[in-house]
């Protein structure tokens, strides 16, 4: 008779929970990244309207891993792969909340025309963004430090050209100032994306050796 | 916890050994095919309780009842209520196991037999099916001849619960069932009891915090507050809630150990 079957199969249904919200999460950011490209304001408002799927994945996840370290006094790597699925879900909810505040200042860019070198730019930005999510998906479900790992490089790589917008702009023309101005709020947005996997790449760091350690 | 039928109610139950009152005026419902757990510190009269659920307590001379035991809408203290058939409906397992000094088969056939079964082949069903149940067929099955008292106490155990579910029952009431077994063993009682679910009311006394938040769906919390004093029921919510928000808080003071 396997032993402790109720506990591992609760276990079992909270990991596929998080990986479904992962999915979502990844989803969420390129229907942002496709409402930028064309700044179309429909799908912009379709983020916003289905944030909810992100803040119920994220409060069943609360309370179910709530209920098994409450009930169920686990322990070791159970102990930690339920305290990083809980932190893990905190960091992609927040992820959809960015995605609701970009939604939100695409609205606000209706009727501007957009530079072709701000399109690629943010297009990248998004794009490796959307590539560090699924490797912190990859690594947690892989247990692989070194994915994990790699997220702090990638990081770099987004850090790297959200500065580029305030050095390379146009500086005789207002116009793409003010342009400028509004889409670095947006790039701060996807730079925080970024930083939340790295977060979670931290964390699968913790669930597999026990020790939290910050990527720098 | 509407939403699940009531198997048996507690209305107002008081019981007496002589002039000592060992628990007062307790209320609570035992849900349908759920586990319900009674927790408390020692003393607090959970298995004085547990054992009004089946009148075993008439077994104690000078014991005396007030309040009623609902079973399936009649009250088993009621005069004249069959209390042999009671405890056909009403199983038990205690603390310590207790196989009967005979073989496994036996163990588990003599209830059927006292019932009236005689037929070989229906006990032989009986038996097979019993210890099914019971998760201990695989490892007996060849050895069925064979003392029960031989085996492990994890596996008295479970040969006990056979013996119970042999003459098919309604509710079953464990008393302090693993304290006196290994934890594996311990574990294996509890995935027994998921199982058991399924068909069984299920009772069980523990004083083990992390068994009654493990295995249970509802949890009714006891205390006797001052010494000398009867046990009540502090508090009776499903599981989680106690074990995450608990409403009072003595409760939340004795699953934290603050007391114990």
């Amino acid at each position: 008779m396997e032993i402790r079957k109720t506990f591992h199969e609760q276990l079992d249904e909270l990991y596929r929970d998080l990986l479904k919200m992962a999915n979502t999460t990844v989803e969420t950011i390129e229907q942002t990244r496709a409402a930028f490209a064309s700044l179309d304001t429909a799908k912009a408002k379709g983020v916003m309207d289905d944030d909810d799927v992100l803040d119920h994945f994220v409060k069943k996840i609360e309370e179910t891993g709530i209920e098994l370290l409450a009930r169920q006094a686990p322990v070791a790597i159970d102990l930690r792969t339920i305290i990083v699925i809980m932190r893990v879900a905190q960091h992609l909810e927040r992820v959809g909340d960015l995605c609701v505040n970009i939604s939100k200042a695409i609205v606000n860019l209706e009727g501007y025309t957009m530079s072709p070198w701000i399109q690629e730019n943010m297009d990248e930005m998004f794009q490796r963004s959307i590539k560090m999510t699924l490797r912190a998906m990859e690594a947690f479900k892989e247990r692989d430090l070194a994915k994990a790992k790699d997220l702090s490089k990638m990081d770099d790589t987004v850090d790297r050209i959200n500065r580029t917008f305030l050095t390379s702009y146009n500086k005789e023309s207002e116009e793409e100032l003010e342009l400028v101005i509004r889409v670095v709020m947006i790039a701060r947005f996807i730079e925080r994306i970024a930083d939340h996997a790295v977060d979670v790449g931290e964390n699968v760091s913790y669930m597999m050796t026990g020790e939290f350690v910050e990527f720098s | 916890m509407s939403e699940f039928e009531k198997k048996m109610e507690i209305k107002n139950l008081s019981m007496f050994y002589g002039d000592f009152k060992a628990i007062e005026d307790i209320s609570l419902d035992i849900l349908a095919r759920r586990i319900t757990a009674l927790i408390g510190p020692s003393g607090c009269g959970k298995s004085t309780l547990v054992r009004c659920l089946n009148r075993m307590n008439d077994l104690i001379n000078g014991i005396r009842v007030e309040g009623e035991v609902i079973l399936d809408d009649e009250d088993m203290y009621a005069p004249g209520y069959d209390t042999i058939a009671l405890r056909r409906r009403v199983g038990m397992v205690f603390q310590r196991p207790n196989p009967f000094p005979k073989s496994i088969y036996e163990n588990v056939a003599y209830g059927p037999k006292l019932g009236g079964i005689k037929k070989k082949d229906e006990l032989d069903s009986i038996v097979e099916d019993s210890l099914k149940k019971a998760a201990l067929w695989q490892e007996v099955k060849q050895n069925l001849q064979e003392s029960g008292q031989r085996l492990s106490g994890g596996q008295q155990q479970r040969l006990c619960i056979a013996r119970v579910i042999a003459v098919q029952p309604e509710v079953i009431l464990f008393d302090e069932p693993c304290s006196a077994v290994d934890p594996v063993a311990t574990q294996l009682i509890e995935d027994l009891m998921a199982d058991l679910k399924q068909n069984y009311t299920m009772v069980i006394v523990t004083h083990n915090m992390q068994q009654a938040a493990r295995v249970s769906d509802f949890t009714a919390f006891l205390l006797v507050q001052e010494q000398g004093e009867p046990g009540r029921l502090i508090e009776y919510g499903d599981t989680n809630t106690i074990f995450t928000n608990p409403e009072d808080e003595r409760t939340e003071r004795y699953i934290t150990g603050r007391f114990g």
